[in-house]
């Protein structure tokens, strides 16, 4: 079979379970997980790959992959499903020798992929990951990466000081080359946190790979073995700013705080974008939304197939979704699917897929702009029952 | 059995709104064009071996149905094929549905396996599931299925092809052309018949001049008694456009629940071309009532018993009840319109006011500045 080279080639990971998301995540990897009304995580690496030209995408998927693995399909959505491009979903697999079984770490999941890499004999490789949600030119990088003839570039944006330990910290010289990686420091000496997006040179990476599995005291990881182990040989690695918007939605306070900041008329992140920089989402062959007669809708984002009976506000009322008369959502996450029978008042909450808010039953509470918002959950497919009160920051 | 699909795209009649489209393009529904309803009750039936019969102004239709990817018809055997007229045609263009079919006769003959043809047009929309038709076809032993819908007659609008039945269901009258009275059924120009049966009539009629579907082989051979007729009586929502006034009250009919719901859920989903629109905004001071919203527009202003297309602006301040507007339209700050029609990429500029009437709604036409 003849494979087509290429300049560069995208691997996601999309393996990891996302625990801190809770309930949203039992049956479901957090790359699926749905995210402004009509995408899902992974739609925003994958469509960013597509609008940085990068048309071969290996995707690492591990745990709960059924969705996942459906949703990607052949990646016709985002156009990876032509002649020479794919989106090839990548599962761990058995092997001849003892090196099978699960992926151990982010670079073991590289490495036991290292055929797939081969095939298309890549200068560059970008490593991504399937959690953040962000619009951004990974050519750019690789363009700067070039430049600078580096081994291995890391893209960096500054964080708050206060949450510098909870990232890969980055001391760099004026000139933009790092001497330093930390992991998560307790002191950290510089707020250059990593973004987990790393563009390597093929040949390089590979050795490291190679080198990383033969030495079995290691983790495996690309955060504390790879890129350490690099720096410590001498290789030159770059920082690469980013500052346009970026969001870890690995927690249920920040998935739902990305989701309030679609919200505005001059919104935190703008999904919209130019004509040929669109984030690109697998469609749902539903029709137009109606909002009703008595409905209101205020400062929200509806999407497609939904029917509006009640008040919406300040909310993402995601596809297929009804609310019924008399409802109230406000400040809320609802997401694909979902039914809020007439009556029932929701607050503070992200409705998981598919499941159903009985009449007249209360979801979550209100909370003074400084307090600290607890957000209430309802898992995929539950039924909060007519009568019951889910009170702010319980989980069903 | 296999099922072949043929769909007739139909020339406009609907003023500027036709001008540079045929009836299949024209948008519908917020997010569809009238093609996609024939399309999806197709491939909900199987039918993956689907040619579209169309003459002028098919730009729009092509552009919208691609490969027919869609609706799983992009095959490597069989899938979708364009009929468009040819240069060299041994006619100047198409003058009826069995001239067109004629000169399409390699698109009918090939496949030997399809034994079943199903004939539909663009400008009647419907959800309905022609598994069921087929069998009633097959279960008759008639020659030809038509689908007819009751209640679209009213001694006024004029209907392609109409029937009235007996008790026993048996055909009492047929007419062509004809603003026949309400007791009578309206084609919804759907047909069901036999590939072999087909390709003869067409070659017959053909060698005696005969074109016209409606006029020459279904009410002249069934007069003469040579063909027997199977009327299929739809119970679901129908809707028959011939006029810019039927458009737009077919358009707006989707606010009612029983026809939206009936239109797009009871039987299968309606696909459409996919445009990756961000979901719609709903602004901090709007008021949207009993309206159709597809996705991507920014929604400031005020609007009622409305449809919006993909990627709409109504600014803050302006008022819109009882109108159609299609995608990318703008209608500026504090503009005014009731009744209006306003095709895409129109721009309606702050304070600007277009009052139509029901029967009578003003049509802005595409890219104008009003």
């Amino acid at each position: 079979m003849y494979f087509q080279k290429k300049r560069c080639i995208a691997m996601l990971l999309a393996g990891g379970q996302g625990s801190r998301l809770k309930v949203l995540t039992q049956k479901t990897a957090k790359p699926a997980v749905p995210f402004g009304g009509k995408y899902r995580i992974i739609d925003f690496p994958l469509s960013n790959c597509v609008n940085s030209g990068i048309d071969t995408v290996g995707i690492l998927t591990q745990y709960q992959p059924l969705e996942l693995n459906e949703y990607i399909g052949n990646g016709q959505p985002w156009g990876l499903n032509k002649t020479h491009s794919c989106a090839q979903v990548l599962p761990p697999y058995e092997r001849h020798d003892k090196k099978s079984g699960w992926y151990k770490g982010t670079a073991n999941a590289i490495y036991q992929n290292i055929d797939f890499i081969e095939r298309f004999d890549p200068d560059y490789v970008v490593i991504l990951s399937g959690d953040h949600i962000y619009k951004m030119d990974y050519a750019a990088m690789v363009e700067y990466h070039e430049k600078h003839n580096a081994s291995c570039t890391i893209a960096v944006r500054e964080v708050p000081l206060k949450e510098a330990s909870r990232f890969g910290i980055l001391n760099t010289n004026p000139d933009g080359t790092i001497y330093e990686f930390e992991e998560k420091p307790k002191k950290p000496k510089s707020t250059n946190a990593s973004m987990g997006i790393y563009v390597f040179n093929w040949n390089v990476l590979r050795d490291a790979l190679i080198a990383d599995e033969d030495d079995e005291t290691s983790a495996n990881d690309f955060g504390k073995n790879i890129i350490p182990n690099l720096l410590n040989s001498g290789h030159k690695m770059m920082a690469y700013t980013f500052d346009g918007y970026w969001k870890d939605v690995g927690t249920i306070d920040s998935l739902w705080e990305a989701n309030m900041e679609l919200l505005g008329k001059d919104p935190e992140f703008n999904i919209r974008g130019d004509e040929r920089r669109k984030i690109y989402a697998r469609n749902n062959a539903l029709p137009s939304s109606y909002i009703d007669d008595h409905a209101k809708t205020i400062n929200s984002f509806i999407a497609e197939g939904s029917e509006v009976y009640g008040t919406v506000r300040h909310s993402v009322i995601s596809v297929g979704c009804t609310v019924g008369e008399g409802a109230l959502v406000e400040d809320s996450v609802v997401m694909p699917g979902v039914v809020i029978e007439p009556g029932a008042i929701v607050r503070h909450a992200i409705l998981g897929e598919n499941s159903r808010v009985c009449r007249n039953t209360v979801v979550g509470g209100s909370f003074e702009p400084e307090e600290k918002k607890q957000i209430s959950v309802t898992s995929k497919g539950s039924v909060v029952e007519a009568g019951i009160v889910l009170l702010p920051g319980e989980m069903l | 059995m296999n099922i072949m699909g043929i769909i007739f795209a139909n020339d406009g009649s609907l003023g500027a709104l036709t001008t540079k489209r045929t009836m299949a393009s024209l948008p519908f529904g917020g997010r569809y064009r009238q093609v996609d309803f024939a399309l999806s009750n197709l491939a909900a039936a199987g039918v993956r071996h689907v040619g579209i019969v169309t003459r002028h102004n098919y730009q729009s239709l092509v552009n919208h149905v691609g490969s027919g990817e869609e609706w799983g018809m992009d095959l490597e055997e069989g899938g979708l094929e364009y009929l468009t007229p040819y240069a060299m045609s041994t006619t100047d263009n198409y003058r009826g549905k069995l001239e067109s079919l004629h000169s399409a006769m390699a698109f009918l003959e090939y496949g030997a396996e399809d034994e079943c043809v199903v004939m539909i047009d663009a400008s009647v929309l419907s959800n309905i599931d022609l598994k069921d038709v087929i069998a009633s076809h097959i279960a008759s032993g008639k020659d030809i299925t038509v689908v007819t819908k009751a209640g679209i007659c009213n001694g006024s609008r004029k209907i392609d092809l109409t029937m009235k039945l007996d008790d026993q269901k048996n055909i009492t009258d047929m007419a062509v052309d004809y603003e026949a009275p309400a007791d009578y059924l309206a084609s919804m120009d759907i047909y069901v018949l036999s590939k072999k049966w087909l390709i003869k009539q067409v070659k017959e009629h053909i060698a005696h001049n005969l074109y016209h579907m409606d006029r020459d082989l279904v009410l002249g051979q069934w007069q003469k008694g040579l063909i027997t007729v199977n009327p299929y009586v739809f119970p679901g929502v129908a809707l028959f456009t011939e006029t810019v006034e039927e458009y737009y009250h077919n358009t707006l009919a989707l606010v009612d629940k029983t026809v939206r719901h009936d239109l797009f859920g009871y039987n299968h989903p309606v696909y459409t071309k996919v445009r990756d629109r961000v979901p719609t905004y709903y602004g901090e001071d709007c008021e949207i009532e009993g309206c159709i919203v597809a996705d991507g527009c920014i929604l400031e202003g005020k609007a009622e018993n409305s449809v919006l297309f993909r990627q709409v602006t109504i600014c803050a301040g302006a008022e819109v009840e009882d109108c159609v507007i299609m995608n990318d339209t703008v209608v500026g700050e504090g503009a005014e319109l009731k009744c209006v029609i306003l095709d895409k990429d129109v721009v309606v500029r702050p304070g600007a006011k277009l009052i139509g009437t029901p029967n009578n709604p003003i049509v802005v036409k595409r890219g104008d500045i009003v």
